[in-house]
């Protein structure tokens, strides 16, 4: 059975090209608008692990982060950041929010399904 | 020691008017250079993102053409099959390298909305300043210089109120793929 990554954001095309490139790489995705929406999806299912951007309207990145590790069922869920900021500060405070990783746009879908492949296989 | 008088009403006058126009000036020119910034920073991205999908394309272009050509090869029979499927498993690997530098070029679009929604932030903050000018339809005082001087104060405030406060979020230069760090 596939593993499930829930890709967070509020680009359009960005979710697209995600889902895209995981799917192609054998994983399910589950796409959600911004951090409400993932908020959301992720306690309808628990996934593998969870790709999240960081400035969207409403609930952000690091907000979602920390709602989700408030979660009994995602204290261990692998979750990777995937923004254009790329400032030491915004990387330790998504270190101290409960981030597994940090991955500054734009991907690339081989780097990125590798880094994915090393935490979920 | 002679106890000092107090400043005249035209100098307190030209204080509030110097601050005001200052205020206007200054602010204005932070939300406008910012907005050049992203300008500028936007067209490169632009720029690099059309270049890389140009090459992608036309790389995948090519490399389809050479496999309809291993194809053609293959119905002919000219080499053993086996030849063929080493072909086209190269080419296939081509193809997907072509089309994954197209899905990096492609995020220009995320970039460029981020900074377009920064620069209509700025905008909307300049033309608050403007607004601040506003005296809401009610003439300058004609008399008293003691009236003059607290609405010109008031302007003042608001439009000291109205400093630029827009963080930049995007500070990516080109379209290469970014930094990846696991925790």
């Amino acid at each position: 059975m596939s593993k499930t990554i829930l890709a967070v954001d509020d680009s359009g095309s960005l979710r697209q090209m995600l889902s895209f490139s995981l799917k192609a790489a054998g994983y399910g995705v589950i796409e959600a608008v911004d951090g409400q929406d993932g908020l959301d999806k992720a306690r309808k299912q628990t996934v593998d692990l969870v790709l999240t951007d960081q400035n969207m309207p409403g609930m952000d990145g690091l907000s979602l982060i920390k709602a989700l590790r408030g979660m009994k069922n995602y204290r261990n869920v692998p979750i990777l950041m995937l923004t254009t900021e790329a400032g030491d500060d915004m990387k330790a405070m998504g270190r101290a929010a409960g981030a597994n990783g940090w991955l500054v746009k734009p991907f690339d879908p081989a780097r990125l399904t590798e880094v994915v492949k090393k935490l979920i296989g | 020691m002679l106890p000092q008088e107090p400043p005249s009403s035209e100098l307190l006058m030209n204080t509030q008017v110097v601050r005001l126009l200052s205020g206007v000036s200054v602010h204005g020119d932070q939300h406008l250079a910012e907005v050049e910034r992203d300008l500028v920073q936007m067209d490169v991205l632009l720029d690099e993102a059309i270049k890389k999908l140009c090459a992608s394309f036309m790389a995948i272009h090519h490399a389809v053409d050479r496999q309809q050509e291993a194809l053609n090869g293959l119905l002919a029979g000219s080499l053993p099959a086996s030849e063929y499927a080493q072909r086209f498993e190269a080419l296939r690997g081509e193809i997907g390298r072509h089309v994954s530098a197209a899905v990096t070029g492609l995020q220009f679009q995320d970039m460029t909305s981020q900074l377009i929604g920064r620069m209509v932030q700025h905008l909307a903050s300049l033309r608050d300043v403007f607004g601040a000018l506003d005296t809401n339809g009610s003439a300058l005082p004609q008399s008293g210089n003691e009236a003059l001087l607290a609405l010109l104060s008031d302007i003042g405030d608001r439009v000291d109120a109205r400093r630029s406060g827009v963080r930049s979020t995007v500070n990516q230069r080109h379209m290469e793929s970014g930094d990846i760090e696991l925790f």
